[in-house]
């Protein structure tokens, strides 16, 4: 298979079957659905069919031909401000861990239905992730749990509230002795007023804070650094020169919304005389940070510290003021010396507009150094900033070790816990399943009757944060509150209910408890006025915290670079790095029973359903393993038979696990999902560590990736450069296709009156996220398929994302192109349909008519693109209640046998030509958005009227990085992309470097 | 033979022979005749979201209740309206004008153009019980679509059952589609997501 890409030596590739062009992949390329897609093989021919159908009808007669009576159900008071048919929109907050995240969701009726980023506010900026959007599913879940279960029996609250009554009265006898609360990390005004409540009402009392996922090392790092905890706020537009060790900020690190909206503010070029930022990335595990960046170094986690200090030793060199000591680094040599140079010089270079940034799996001391080195550059102040975390309870490992000791001595006699699932995740070295069975009294609060649940005295049902009231701070410290879009669908309560009884012995309901501390925050002001006010905008404005200033303690980072710095061992296929790493989809494993997470395939392997150990090739060859091969792990006494997969562009010797799967109790979806890899993880090692022994199994297991689905085929899908390159020639991209002037043999339509919509799609930007998949999937009321039919190629998304690897086998660049349905003028699916079910409508779009279609898929044959998904099955007519709910009423819920694909969100543009005739005028530019625009964090994806020649959209088509894919069929898409431009340091460009 | 069959199939499987002249009996004995026709309110008293929102709505119990508290309050008739009223459950009215589910109809958009009510629902304040008058098919919609100009109406007249178009009417349809850029959809999208 050639790859003829003009004046491009690089070569493209999907994966490592294709490279390899064995014979079954090559066979398998021809065929849009494998093999194992069997025919129908049982004994009704067509003739017996036909006669049996033909008996049935002339039987069946015209009964029943009566349609069935459908009610009207009109409210008995209306409330003023809903209208029945048109949507609502309110303002809360999803709080995750110490982050929250400021959203706007969309009802219908009481409904919530679909998640929106709120502009206003700083973690979302209008804007969410893949797992913020899935969230709604969540509130919607069926599996939740309903009632308030006491050792196998159902009860109610009021039986828990006078049970902890009782208990309450007894310690406030004995000021907590023997009471623990243990709950997740949070920051919130409501909260921390309670817990310091708590803590003094009960000061005997266990406190404590912990999450399996957290950001612990960067606070530790930081109080080492300058004395106390401090939270971040990063500035990523305002860096020229963006370091990252080992932080996946763009997709897993907290704050990523923001930090890719950042970024991409900062990569954006609107021609070739623009400049824009560069991202270095050293890190063992491939993430997406490392496939958006210039440069990549792959290092195992345990090389990245010692790197960091070898780093400052050349900063120094090179005359910063850093007074950290750095002779502790190891001996020249052991690191790529020019690599080492090209970037400390360029940092350098870029003072006070550079940011250095650690991932929270690297170990205290490296975030301590960080934080000395970004001061050293002067960036503190612009391109980061801290300040005090005010109603922040930062979790600690430590605490929650020592509160497992003193339950495991009979220390403990109530344990309350404030969601989390800790008979789950918590490290298997503290044993806290035995623990817990030493606590003569246990609660726990869960959304489900998950793994903890099931082993505690009391279980009460949480409340979803869209069906309750709270608020929450965000990391810069905007105040904002966690509005409930419904009232709770069955008898939870949330966090700030259960503090509340816990502290003051009194059942109060979740709006007032927020309301009084409301007033104590808006003392001085008008209470009713400022109320609503958040209430609409969703902020408290102005309430976000000044910048402080910093003061290093160099003495206490150089006593922990000291101690803490390891020898670097060989590492080998005898002696492997085993890394800890949080997943992309279901974060610490909470949202394993969210099926659009499970489903979505991640952004780097593309798999669905299952965490396979990655590893790279040149490790798998040593060890003599292929993709699928079930291996046992050996590490610190524990072991776990895990399937691997290559992942190209891993660290060598370096296993990475993902976290969060192999659950026994999340739910119908999340059950025996993947493998439990907190089997393995103990607190000591919570992060990285070596010396991990692999043995190879006789198993195989299948992945069910989704990326083998189409192939490239030699075509250029993916046009990109060197900021070099494109200065040099600015109409590249348009230029690496020769385009024969297509001429038409009959007269096309001009589609020149009216709005004529379009999208443009920025390669620079995007990410690769999948955000826009999820969006997608909720707005549009996209079923989910499972494990096996995504692995026959029958995954539902509209939207999907692309992932290519560039060059090296080892050290591949890596690019993304989100790839939905291209709306061509000239569509190919239309001409082959016969009965006229997807036609083009006058304002350019490909129209889809689902009961029309009849579901020969010739369409889907015909698309080029492969943007056309079929309903094999019936999907949707076992829906379950709640997921009804959650349906999209603007938008049909497709049957069996209909052929769906992306619409441009048609239903958001009919509501906003209504909107737009009923107030008698014109649609402006940027009112209507799809889902996958408006969700967006590197708001890569433009659309609106190319009609209008002021439009966004209109403009950056306009530009000359602008193409369209497989222009040459002349299917005249209305769909295009700006190429990749990557900003590779002139003297490493093309340079791989040596390591180990 | 094939004739007959396709030919019956054609008029008793329509919308015209299936549809028009649907008249359920409602759980209360609303009389639109009484209450739109001799007293002469007005639609959108009750149907009061008609040019906001795509769905016409059937009003709440408590738009009954503004004058039923006082007007007739022992009336036999109005008794489901009154113990919906105290027992704070719904009445439930079945629905005469269906769609498909996968047809989308937009009342205000409609109102906003000039198509008035009795167009579609004819002289519904001469119904005692109400009827559906027109089929609601999809070629019924397409031949006011294609051609709406003996449909527009001024926006004073909307609710006016006895309306009829007067003698200028193509030169007053004209103008106001050009003025108020009225184009109804015929595209697929116009009505299908």
């Amino acid at each position: 298979m050639s790859e003829k890409l003009i004046n491009n030596k690089k070569k493209y590739w999907r994966s490592l079957e294709q490279l390899a062009e064995t014979p079954e992949y090559k066979e398998s390329l021809h065929q849009e659905f494998p093999e194992h897609a069997r025919e129908m093989d049982n004994s009704i021919t067509r003739r017996n069919f036909i006669s049996l159908m033909g008996a049935s009808i002339a039987l069946a007669g015209l009964a029943g031909c009566r349609r069935p009576v459908e009610k009207i159900i009109p409210y008995i008071n209306q409330p003023e401000e809903i209208i029945p048919g048109v949507a609502q929109h309110y303002a809360t907050t999803m709080p995750l861990g110490l982050s929250s995240y400021g959203l706007v969701v969309e009802t219908h009726e009481g409904r919530p239905t679909k998640i929106e980023g709120n502009p206003l506010h700083p973690s979302t900026l209008g804007a969410s992730n893949s797992i913020i959007q899935a969230s709604i599913l969540g509130l919607y879940d069926p599996d939740r749990s309903r009632r308030v279960i006491r050792k196998g029996n159902e009860q109610e609250w009021i039986d828990f509230v006078s049970f902890w009554r009782e208990l309450y009265n007894r310690y406030l006898q004995n000021k907590g002795q023997g009471l623990a609360v243990l709950t997740e990390s949070f920051c919130s005004p409501t909260l921390a007023r309670l817990a310091s409540n708590f803590r003094a009402q009960f000061p005997n009392a266990k406190f404590v804070a912990w999450e399996p996922v957290s950001d612990e090392n960067i606070y530790n790092g930081i109080k080492i650094a300058i004395g106390y905890y401090s939270q971040p706020v990063y500035h990523f537009e305002k860096a020229k020169v963006i370091l990252s060790l080992d932080s996946d900020l763009l997709q897993t690190e907290s704050e990523n919304v923001s930090a890719t909206y950042g970024f991409a503010n900062g990569r954006r070029l609107a021609d070739e005389k623009d400049s824009m930022n560069r991202l270095y990335i050293i890190e063992s595990n491939f993430s997406l940070t490392g496939g958006m960046a210039d440069h990549r170094l792959r290092l195992p986690s345990r090389d990245i510290g010692p790197f960091s200090l070898t780093l400052a030793k050349q900063l120094k060199g090179l005359g910063l003021a850093l007074k950290i000591d750095t002779n502790s680094s190891p001996q020249e040599g052991i690191f790529d010396e020019k690599w080492l140079n090209v970037v400390a010089r360029d940092l350098m270079q870029a003072k006070g507009e550079s940011l250095i940034i650690a991932g929270r799996r690297q170990p205290s001391y490296v975030h301590a150094l960080v934080v000395g080195i970004n001061q050293a550059l002067g960036n503190i102040g612009n391109t980061v900033l801290y300040h005090k975390p005010v109603d922040a309870e930062i979790p600690s490992t430590s605490d929650f070790s020592s509160l497992v000791n003193s339950a495991r001595h009979g220390e403990i006699s109530t344990l309350i816990m404030l969601g989390g699932n800790p008979v789950y995740n918590a490290p298997t070295n503290l044993n806290f399943s035995e623990a817990l069975k030493r606590i003569e009294h246990s609660v726990h609060l869960s959304l489900y009757n998950d793994e903890t649940s099931r082993a505690v005295e009391w279980h009460i049902p949480q409340a979803h944060y869209l069906e309750s009231w709270g608020d929450a701070r965000a990391v810069d410290g905007t105040i904002s509150i966690i509005q409930p879009m419904i009232e709770p669908l069955y008898d939870g309560h949330n966090t700030f209910e259960m503090m509340n009884l816990l502290t003051t012995g009194r059942d109060k309901r979740g709006y007032e408890i927020v309301q009084e501390r409301g007033m104590e925050i808006l003392k001085g002001k008008d209470f009713e006025k400022e109320w609503r006010r958040i209430l609409h905008d969703g902020i408290f404005a102005a309430s976000a915290l000044p910048a402080e200033q910093i003061n290093l303690d160099t003495s206490a980072i150089d006593f922990e670079i000291k101690t803490a710095v390891p020898e670097i061992k060989a590492l080998g296929a005898e002696n492997m790095e085993i890394i800890f790493a949080v997943s992309p989809a279901l974060f610490d494993g909470r949202f394993a029973n969210n099926g659009w997470l499970q489903e979505l395939p991640d952004s780097m392997t593309k798999l669905t359903w299952d965490n396979p150990a990655l590893i790279s090739r040149r490790t798998a060859k040593e060890l003599g393993l292929e993709n699928g091969d079930i291996v046992q792990l050996q590490w610190q006494r524990n072991t776990l038979e895990i399937p691997i997969s290559i992942l190209p562009g891993q660290a060598d010797y370096s296993l990475a696990l993902t976290l969060g799967y192999g659950r026994k109790a999340a739910g119908r979806i999340g059950n025996d999902i993947g493998f439990d890899t907190y089997k393995l993880r103990t607190s000591a090692v919570m992060d990285f560590g070596d010396g991990l022994k692999i043995t190879k199994t006789d198993g195989k297991y299948m992945l069910a990736t989704t990326q083998e689905h189409q192939s490239m085929e030699g075509r250029p899908l993916i046009r990109e450069g060197t900021l070099d390159e494109y200065r040099r020639r600015p109409n590249f991209a348009i230029e690496m296709v020769k385009l024969p002037s297509p001429e038409s043999i009959f007269t096309e339509h001009k589609y020149d009156q009216g709005y004529q919509w379009g999208m443009a799609i920025d390669l620079n930007a995007c990410t690769g996220c999948n955000a826009c998949t999820i969006a997608c999937q909720s707005e549009n009321n996209i079923p989910i398929v499972g494990k096996e039919q995504v692995s026959r190629r029958r995954e539902m998304h509209w939207i999907r994302n692309d992932r290519y690897f560039i060059g090296d086998i080892d050290e591949p660049e890596m690019v993304h192109q989100p790839m939905a349905c291209q709306q061509c003028e000239n569509a190919p699916c239309e001409t082959v349909c016969p009965v006229a079910a997807t036609v083009h409508d006058k304002e350019g779009l490909n129209v889809m008519t689902y009961n029309r279609c009849i579901g020969t898929r010739y369409c889907s044959n015909n698309c080029p693109y492969k943007v056309r998904r079929f309903n094999f099955f019936n999907y949707t007519n076992n829906l379950t209640e709640p997921i009804k709910m959650m349906q999209n009423p603007e938008v049909t819920v497709r049957s069996r046998g209909v052929m769906e694909k992306c619409t441009f969100c048609i239903q958001r543009i009919v509501r906003g030509k209504a909107k737009a005739k009923l107030e008698g005028r014109e649609i402006r530019d940027g009112e209507i958005g799809p889902a996958c625009q408006q969700t967006c964090p590197a708001q890569a994806i433009v659309f609106g009227n190319i009609n209008d020649p002021n439009s966004r959209v209109s403009k950056i088509k306009r530009q000359n990085r602008n193409y369209q894919i497989l222009a040459e069929l002349n299917t005249k898409p209305r769909n295009s992309y700006l190429a990749r431009i990557r900003n590779p340091h002139p003297e490493l460009e093309n340079y791989k470097p040596v390591i180990g | 033979m094939i004739i007959a069959i396709v030919t019956g199939f054609w008029y008793y499987g329509s919308p015209q022979y299936s549809d028009v002249g649907y008249r359920p009996k409602q759980p209360a004995p609303y009389s639109h005749k009484l209450h739109a026709g001799d007293l002469g309110l007005d639609c959108r008293y009750c149907h009061s979201n008609v040019e906001i929102s795509p769905i016409a709505n059937v009003p709440p119990t408590q738009t009954c209740m503004n004058c039923h508290k006082i007007i007739l309050p022992q009336s036999e008739k109005l008794l489901p309206v009154r113990e919906s009223w105290s027992s704070q459950r719904p009445i439930q009215w079945v629905q005469i004008h269906k769609l498909p589910d996968f047809v989308y109809f937009d009342h205000s958009l409609h109102l906003n153009a000039g198509v008035g009510c009795a167009d579609c629902h004819g002289n519904v304040a001469q119904m005692e019980v109400v009827m559906q008058k027109m089929p609601l098919s999809m070629s019924w919609c397409l031949d006011c679509h294609r051609n709406p100009d003996k449909r527009l109406r001024p926006r004073e007249e909307l609710t006016n059952m006895n309306w009829a178009a007067p003698a200028d009417q193509k030169e007053y349809a004209e103008r106001i589609r050009r003025e108020n850029k009225i184009d109804p959809p015929t595209d697929c999208s116009g009505c299908h997501r």
